[in-house]
């Protein structure tokens, strides 16, 4: 295989249950161009130095182009001006500084240490709820389970978004994460469907920060909803509405599915978490470096960029790819081998610089208290299948379900 | 217990006043005030902080967690 086209090996489906051999062999040229001209960053140096690096920008998204409806109203006047608008405010994720700083700011200020930890509780009991109704039975389906529907109901709370609506947007939410990846990027077809799919979520959010704006909650909606906010109009809180909901539904449910199968596929360290509950921050932060919940990101270069021997010129795409970063032994000694007491995991399991993730507090919330629970509660948990079916993402990456036979529940 | 924090190494990702917030404050995007000696109680809550810390610029007393290679 021809060193510039390892990164769509990367995307290739069939490579979803062991990405790590591509990523070693990526490894061997730390910057490397790729047949479509973009450049993949795959050790720990280089991917840490261009995080901080203010020439790399993350709009980098295609253009988003509504699809012909035959109504020459809405093709030739209504909709390139959504367009527009929509290419203008996308969500944070998606900005630089400093319109990214100032949303960034404005979510943070509702995302209190206060609030995030308050929800402690509401994990607890959800997660008990969630394996109490699995007695009885030998099987449980981790994802459908416990994994996706704990960071929905969690995050619906968090922003105040009824829970009954969830089914709803069950289907949006896929799509847009979908969305992230870049091969659905470069589909005509999959980049119509995704503006569909974000006109459908855009209105029921609008729909709902009306009836905020009315009705106040003490939930992170009504707080970002509230008109003093300079530099937030209404599109760009509709879109950060959006990018919250997304996000809390398709990053935790990897990291609670990929942590479980790693503590099974090494029952050595099942165990000893089992036993010793307060080893569990180390747990999740080797699972951030060993089976990151999303394995990279893309930016683009706003010029010419020297790094460990490239020239990655002026508005070539690149990808960073974070999972191969956790896994290069430059950085850390023997790092294929899955060992909570290593003394070092400095990983990018929730990325890094001025986009480091917003809900890793959260998230570690959630990992620590339903793999607890879960190590404590299976009795004799064994994986159905080694490896799972994935789903399709490459980025986002995660188990499509895991099958555990159990003994019951403790 | 005593802790130190690598200032010069703190980005400010503000990790450790999630993970221990009665312990470290963040004033403004940058500015980290922490408590040196908390006592052994805080114990778990420190230990969290100190795994959370996206720099690893956090130290506590018997626990090194530093890497070679510092930004």
């Amino acid at each position: 295989m021809p060193e510039d086209a390892l990164f769509a090996e990367v995307l290739d489906p069939g490579n979803r249950a062991d990405p790590y051999p591509i990523y070693a062999r990526l490894r061997r040229t730390p910057v490397a161009r790729q047949r479509d001209g973009a450049y993949v960053v795959s050790t720990h140096a280089a991917i840490r130095s261009l995080l901080f690096d203010p020439r790399l920008s993350s709009e980098d998204l295609p253009p988003s182009r509504r699809p012909r409806t035959g109504n020459p109203l809405k093709d030739w006047l209504l909709n390139p001006i959504r367009n527009r608008v929509a290419n203008a405010h996308r969500p944070l994720i998606f900005r630089d500084p400093p319109e990214h700083d100032t949303l960034r700011g404005f979510v943070m200020s509702e995302f209190t240490i206060a609030r995030v930890n308050g929800l402690h509780g509401r994990v607890a009991a959800l997660v008990d709820g969630l394996i109490e109704a699995c007695r009885g039975r030998d099987t449980v389906c981790l994802v459908d389970d416990l994994s996706y529907p704990l960071p929905v109901a969690v995050i619906c709370d968090l922003l105040g978004v009824p829970e009954q609506d969830e089914p709803q947007f069950h289907a949006w939410a896929t799509r847009l994460a979908t969305a992230l990846e870049p091969d659905a990027r470069r589909d005509e077809e999959a980049r119509r469907e995704t503006v569909a799919t974000f006109d459908a979520i855009a209105d029921y959010m609008r729909a709902l920060i009306r009836r905020k704006r009315r009705q106040p909650g003490d939930d992170m909606l009504s707080g970002l909803a509230r008109r003093d906010r300079p530099g937030m109009g209404e599109v760009d809180l509709i879109a950060t509405a959006v990018l919250l909901l997304v996000a809390g539904h398709e990053t935790t449910v990897n990291l609670i599915t990929n942590g479980m199968l790693t503590l099974l596929r090494h029952p050595d360290e099942l165990g000893r978490l089992r036993a010793d509950p307060e080893r569990a921050p180390q747990v999740i932060e080797e699972l951030l470096r060993y089976e990151p919940p999303v394995h990279f990101r893309t930016r683009k270069a706003l010029g010419d960029i020297a790094v460990a021997g490239t020239t990655i010129p002026k508005g070539a795409p690149i990808v960073l790819l974070f999972a191969a970063g956790n896994r290069d032994p430059e950085r850390f000694p023997e790092p294929d081998r899955f060992d909570p007491d290593r003394t070092d995991i400095q990983h990018f399991g929730f990325g890094g610089g001025l986009h480091y993730c917003v809900g890793a507090p959260l998230a570690r919330i959630e990992a620590e208290i339903a793999l607890v629970a879960l190590c404590r509660r299976l009795r004799d948990p064994r994986l159905l299948a080694d490896p799972p079916p994935y789903r399709p993402g490459a980025s986002l990456r995660g188990p499509e379900n895991l099958g555990i036979r159990i003994g019951g529940i403790l | 217990m005593r802790v130190v924090v690598d200032l010069n190494r703190c980005q400010g990702y503000a990790q450790c006043c999630y993970a221990a917030p009665a312990h470290f404050e963040l004033r403004g995007h940058e500015i980290l005030f922490y408590d040196p000696a908390p006592p052994e109680a805080a114990r778990g809550r420190i230990e969290r902080a100190q795994q959370a810390c996206p720099v690893r610029a956090i130290s506590v007393e018997g626990i090194d967690l530093a890497e070679e290679d510092a930004p």
